[in-house]
């Protein structure tokens, strides 16, 4: 047949070997980074009471494992939204909003389990309808989100100082045991907000961290959803045209983005029994940093979860351990990160250059 | 012929205001035929594939499809009649595999996961029915020359249930190796039998080679068409320039 004649031989077609297709991953100049990293703060570190105190007592890794968590749930968020080839700035202030609202409810004596719902549920309206304005106007979602990085921390604080004449709400009385016995809520800080559990010495953020990874990324690489998202970032157009409600992908992105701020926002609340207007403060940049460590392409279309939980480990062991080194002056921490990511942005180019012309 | 064509376009006219873009266009594509459509660039070829594939309407005529008249109000109508439209840019995404973008939008799943070994397989197969060997079908299509893009725009299309396929200049933004290349692969697709194929073009050259029928638009209407036989295949190069004023330009310069 005319057919195994012209298949069986096909010159046009390149073969790709393993290794090239490990090289094409986005998120390999971040598992060089994370490496060099670690090999970096341990031979700083490498002093008797400093490699001791960073990674080996609780305290010291604590520190930067929580850190990791913290900035990787935002991280895991941005970078989802990277790869659709849109932008939260949002994110930071949302934390604000997300833990004053939850503290206004508990405060103004809603139970704790339907504060925590309401404003999960307000929480997903605004990422919603932030998501909405971004592809009904066409305008960037950068500039939106801009928007939003004020009006949300500015609400937050002006509804504190409306309703209590406060800036920063305390909590502690809803959440601890009550003195003289009665009804005990502190069940709802076990439960949403739960320290050392399996016997290590993390807090919640940790737990949720790890769990949203890993459904993360198998959401983005083994579901139907995750193609859409990689090819609402990667061609819109192409992508409409067979099909893919790039729309309804891109608000969903801007909810779960939302959401992960919300969770933050509460669970910083209860680990701390008030909520600061100040909470979230930088977080979003932070957040974008490690995205763009891990391989995220600011142009969409490219990008993994794995990357971003990468880029996170490298912003919390660089933040953390350089309270470790005696020889560093901490004040250069933000020149070390700003080497970093610029550094990271570099090889990731490079890299992922290879993956289209190979 | 006694045999009914797979896709007629009957007096089709379509105005965008006072604009004439199409004025009684009408030829038809047989299953297991080209039909080249030649034309310059502002003769109307693009509007007549986007009211083919369901964009516009069409302001005077019809369309019929196996002898039935067809409507269509969006290009999802279009599609579900058995147009498939491969238009210039492709619709592919570049740093996707190739088997997602052969899936995209209408991705195969088991369970909540996607079926990559269903997908991969049925990419393969669809590609080698039309003479490309996916060796690996999740490599990024970035690797992949703009003929093989092509190639795989059309093995979807096919895949996807297209009876009428619509190749919109398909060799025109390609190298010579790789115009070759989709050429044979139009070959190879119109000798299923199975699929009418518009092949739009402003290429004679390439019309020729793989034309049974012929249509030549200019300014908005066909200025001929016929099969092999009852066109001067000659005289394509002379319609294409639009023929009488190219005659015209002849004379001037001589007298002049």
């Amino acid at each position: 047949m005319a057919e195994a004649k012209s298949t069986a031989a096909d010159e046009r077609i390149r073969n790709i070997g393993p290794i090239q297709r490990l090289m094409a991953r986005p998120e390999l100049g971040s598992v060089f980074g994370l490496i060099l990293i670690i090999i970096a703060f341990v031979i700083m570190t490498s002093s008797a009471g400093t490699f001791q105190a960073m990674w080996v007592n609780p305290t010291g890794f604590q520190a930067w494992v929580e850190l990791a968590a913290f900035v990787g749930i935002l991280a895991i968020a941005a970078a989802l939204l990277m790869i659709s080839c849109e932008f939260d700035l949002s994110i930071g202030a949302t934390i604000a909003l997300a833990g004053h609202s939850f503290s206004i409810l508990a405060l103004l004596g809603v139970p704790l389990p339907l504060a925590i719902l309401f404003t999960f549920i307000e929480l997903a309206m605004l990422g919603a309808f932030i998501g909405y304005i971004v592809v009904r106007t066409g305008l960037p979602s950068f500039i939106v989100t801009l928007g939003f990085w004020f009006a949300s921390r500015g609400f937050a604080v002006f509804m504190g100082q409306t309703i209590f004449n406060q800036s920063r709400l305390s909590v502690r009385p809803l959440i601890q045991a009550p003195a003289g016995g009665g009804e005990d809520p502190t069940w709802i800080d076990n439960v949403f907000a739960f320290k050392n559990a399996f016997g290590l010495p993390f807090d919640a953020y940790v737990y949720y961290f790890v769990i949203i990874a890993i459904l993360t990324t198998l959401m983005l690489h083994k579901t139907r959803y995750g193609n859409w998202i990689f090819s609402s970032g990667g061609d819109p157009e192409a992508a409409r045209a067979v099909g893919v409600p790039v729309a309804r992908v891109k608000i969903t992105l801007f909810m779960f983005s939302a959401c992960m701020a919300c969770l933050l926002g509460i669970v910083t609340v209860l680990g701390s029994g008030a909520s600061d207007p100040q909470a979230g403060d930088f977080r979003e940049l932070h957040a974008i940093a490690a995205a763009v460590i891990g391989g995220c392409a600011l142009t969409g279309g490219y990008g993994s979860v794995v990357g971003a939980v990468f880029g996170a480990f490298i912003f919390a062991i660089a933040s953390r351990g350089i309270n470790f080194v005696p020889f560093i002056d901490n004040n250069l921490f933000r020149v070390m990160l700003g080497l970093l990511i610029l550094g990271a942005a570099l090889l990731n180019q490079a890299l992922r250059n290879r993956v289209v012309r190979g | 012929m006694g045999r009914t064509p797979t896709i007629e376009i009957d007096g089709l006219s379509k105005f965008f205001g006072n604009i004439i873009a199409l004025k009684d266009v009408s030829f038809e594509v047989y299953r297991g035929e080209v039909t080249a459509l030649l034309g310059d660039n502002g003769a109307g070829k693009s509007t007549l594939i986007k009211t083919l594939s369901g964009v516009h309407k069409p302001s005077e005529g019809e369309i019929r499809i196996d002898g039935k008249r067809v409507e269509f109000n969006s290009p999802r109508d279009a599609a579900a009649a058995g147009i498939g439209t491969v238009y210039q840019d492709l619709a592919l995404q570049p740093l996707m595999s190739v088997s997602r973008n052969f899936f995209l939008g209408r991705e195969l799943s088991r369970g909540p996961f996607l079926d990559f070994t269903a997908m991969d397989r049925i990419t393969r197969e669809e590609m080698a029915k039309i003479g490309i060997d996916v060796a690996d079908p999740s490599q990024a299509i970035g690797t992949m020359s703009g003929g093989q893009r092509q190639t795989l725009a059309i093995a979807r299309a096919i895949y996807f249930g297209a009876k009428v396929l619509i190749l919109d200049e398909p060799t025109s933004a390609l190298g010579q190796k790789q115009q070759l290349e989709v050429l044979r692969t139009i070959k190879q697709v119109r000798d299923r039998g199975d699929l009418a194929i518009i092949f739009i073009t402003h290429n004679d050259l390439h019309a020729k080679l793989v034309g049974d029928r012929f249509a030549f638009l200019n300014r908005g209407r066909v200025l001929a068409s016929g099969d092999r036989e009852s066109i001067d295949l000659d005289n394509i190069r002379a319609l294409m320039a639009g023929g009488a004023e190219l005659a015209e330009l002849e004379q001037e310069f001589e007298t002049g």
